[in-house]
């Protein structure tokens, strides 16, 4: 049965890796389903966000949990500001001048953190060391990976039933789908957008702050797991918090099956060539419901 | 019509920006009282603390022209940051070699595939270029008249690890990790030739992209390899990943690394003190040694680094592999041109830095092939010689 725990080995490995996947993958999904902005710099964004952890985590002395409290702090604030600051000025903005208005945020952030830092990269310490493991019928979990696993579960969760229960769920929906009507009707769509912006910067922050201890802390950190992350979203359908989360755990998976089994070198490819078959397939994505709008 | 119009302008605007400076006349880079040397290295991304490199270099060139020039003329030191992406090593070298003033030469220069995407464009129109810092077997197949190799190859350091491994630490089955570049690949046929030799093949032979951060089915594959030691040839954010992943797999073969990720302080804070009892190759004398060398240079790096620079290996390697650049330029003389400056070059015979031992002649572009093999103590920090400087047949 040797083969079997090994195959388990590569899925757990995968479903870690694609946790972190998912989570950018929300993010994005959340930005997208309120504003039709796709947010190409949630990835240094939260890159941005696991530098100011660490900073307060060293530089500034603070315990782990306050340190972890201090960046999402700053997250939000990250995401209201990059709202507020530079989406909210674009004058009757079409959605590609938006997304083009996020690749120069992405590219300010970048740059801002290699000035910052340098381009080095940094250790990023935390109370678990890489060898504490638990070990189930064979399988090997370090124990950031279940840690990781563990979290991103419990925020997929949370924000399913809060954004599909909550009226705070119902405003984003109905500020993507109808800007003008969803203000008529009393929501203050300018607050929502930018209520989700705050909400993706804090959960891309979570995934840098997963990623920096499994690797460095570093500009380029997160350019990886944020197209990865993108192909999770368009997998499951950019629309659809549980297709960005399966999109994520799948991209995860296939990737380290792939690795394992075929070819290391072509790893990276496996992704997009998932995306590329999903959009001939079923170019809405897996879980996301088609609809025709907007004229 | 419009669109023609368009597209012939387009056309002859091409046209003129590719004959312009094939028509120019090459500039020099030198004048009455100044040497321009370009040098690009990454200050930023992945390989970044390569990049110390070319501050390392600057220093030299400093403290050469502090002490009165060369020849009553001062270094100019043009040092860009390319990322360890080729595209842009192109960009920055077309754009000093073909602006006044030029550049003379350059000076080291980090990375395998940086140096090659310019190697050709630098030789076509003669241009020195001393200790590339790379080990590839690239920059002498064959020798080019201009080009002075200085950093060992990273065959000849695989060969040597590999035979510590299976002649001293009694090793048999031997794994490859190596980054999918030309410098991974070249580390990767030389460990492959010597296996060879001594009867053993690679138990497993793992490629990994620059872009990964998920490193996890690798090391499952070496794992499962059942490797009792895994020779790495790649960056050092993959060598901090691979060391997370192998604990986190409760993988623990010995490791033994590339000359490239010998700065063992560098690499012991980056991975949080993982950088345990590794074996690796060394080109240059350890940061610590008290060779006149050595001491001359660590005195004057109190005096002149800049705030939060490191005396560590890669900064001492911008140094090395440039004294025999400043020799040669002294060598040359007054009446300075590329043609005598290479001429000069050639005199240089067992010129000993802070690297091993260098020597050129005029069918000679290998400067350097002396290494030492050293090892990390339980500390991560303190490394201890094992070898002397060692020659690879």
């Amino acid at each position: 049965m040797d083969w079997l725990v090994t195959f388990l080995q590569v899925v757990f490995s995968g479903l870690a890796a694609g946790s972190v996947y998912a989570l950018i993958a929300l993010a994005m999904v959340i930005i997208y389903r309120t504003t039709e902005v796709l947010n190409f710099a949630q990835g240094d964004m939260a890159m941005l966000c696991a530098n100011v952890g660490l900073a307060f985590l060293v530089t500034g002395a603070l315990p782990f949990p306050l340190a972890v409290a201090a960046a999402l702090a700053f997250a939000a604030l990250l995401g209201a500001c990059a709202e507020f600051f530079f989406l909210r000025r674009a004058k009757e903005p079409t959605v590609l001048s938006l997304i083009i208005i996020t690749l120069g945020l992405e590219m300010i952030v970048f740059g801002f953190a290699s000035w910052k830092w340098g381009g080095e990269p940094r250790d990023f310490p935390i109370p678990l060391s890489p060898a504490d493991v638990l070990v189930v019928g064979g399988v090997i979990m370090g124990h950031l990976e279940l840690a990781t696993i563990g979290i991103a579960g419990l925020i997929i969760a949370a924000l399913f039933f809060f954004l599909a229960r909550s009226k705070a769920g119902l405003a984003m929906r109905s500020t993507q789908q109808n800007r003008a009507a969803a203000r008529l009707m009393g929501i203050r769509v300018r607050r929502v957008e930018m209520g989700a912006w705050s909400l993706a910067a804090m959960i891309g922050c979570i995934a840098g702050l997963l990623v920096g201890p499994a690797a460095t802390v570093e500009p380029y950190m997160m350019w990886d797991p944020m197209m990865k992350g993108f192909a999770a979203a368009v997998l499951g359908g950019i629309t659809s918090l549980p297709g960005a989360a399966l999109g994520g755990a799948i991209i995860g998976i296939v990737e380290n099956l792939f690795g394992f089994y075929v070819s290391t070198a072509f790893k990276s490819v496996v992704p997009f060539a998932v995306i590329l078959l999903m959009l001939a397939i079923k170019p809405s994505g897996l879980l996301a419901r088609h609809y025709v709008k907007k004229v | 019509m419009l669109k023609q119009t368009l597209k012939i302008g387009a056309l002859a605007a091409a046209l003129c920006a590719t004959a312009l400076p094939a028509g120019a006349q090459q500039l020099s880079g030198v004048t009455d009282t100044e040497i321009h040397i370009a040098a690009w290295s990454p200050q930023t991304g992945p390989a970044a603390p390569w990049g110390a490199v070319a501050r390392g270099t600057a220093m030299l060139f400093q403290m050469v022209n502090d002490a009165g020039g060369i020849n009553g003329r001062k270094i100019v030191f043009h040092s860009f940051d390319d990322q360890y992406n080729p595209a842009k090593t192109v960009a920055g070298i077309k754009e000093l070699v073909e602006k006044e003033p030029g550049i003379f030469g350059v000076a080291s220069g980090v990375g395998t595939s940086s140096g090659l995407a310019v190697k050709d464009y630098l030789m076509e129109r003669g241009i020195p270029w001393v200790g590339p810092a790379a080990g590839s077997l690239h920059w002498i197949t064959p020798p080019q008249k201009a080009l002075f190799a200085m950093y060992p190859l990273y065959a000849d350091e695989a060969k040597l690890l590999t035979r510590y491994l299976v002649e001293k630490e009694g090793k048999k089955k031997i794994a490859i990790f190596y980054a999918s570049d030309e410098y991974g690949e070249n580390g990767h046929r030389g460990a492959v030739a010597e296996m060879e030799k001594l009867g053993i093949k690679p138990v497993a032979e793992v490629p990994v992209n620059q872009a990964d951060r998920d490193l996890k089915s690798h090391l499952l594959k070496l794992k499962e390899s059942g490797a009792d030691a895994v020779l790495m040839w790649v960056n050092p954010t993959h060598a901090v990943i691979t060391l997370k992943t192998a604990a986190a797999l409760q993988f623990a073969p010995q490791w033994a690394v590339s000359s490239t990720l010998s700065d063992a302080a560098l690499m012991n804070n980056i991975s949080g003190g993982l950088w345990k009892n590794i074996l690796f190759a060394s080109f240059g004398e350890l940061p610590d040694a008290n060779t006149p060398e050595v001491k001359k240079y660590r005195d004057a790096f109190s005096k002149y680094a800049q705030q939060g620079e490191r005396w560590g290996v890669f900064f001492m390697a911008g140094i090395g592999f440039v004294e025999p650049m400043v020799e040669g330029l002294k060598r040359a003389g007054r009446n300075l041109t590329r043609e005598n400056f290479i001429k000069a070059m050639e005199t240089i015979k067992d010129f000993k830095g802070i690297m091993g031992r260098v020597s050129y002649g005029p069918n000679e572009r290998q400067g350097q092939r002396e290494i030492f093999l050293a090892r990390t103590d339980d500390s991560g920090v303190k490394v201890t010689q094992l070898t002397p400087w060692t020659t690879v047949k």
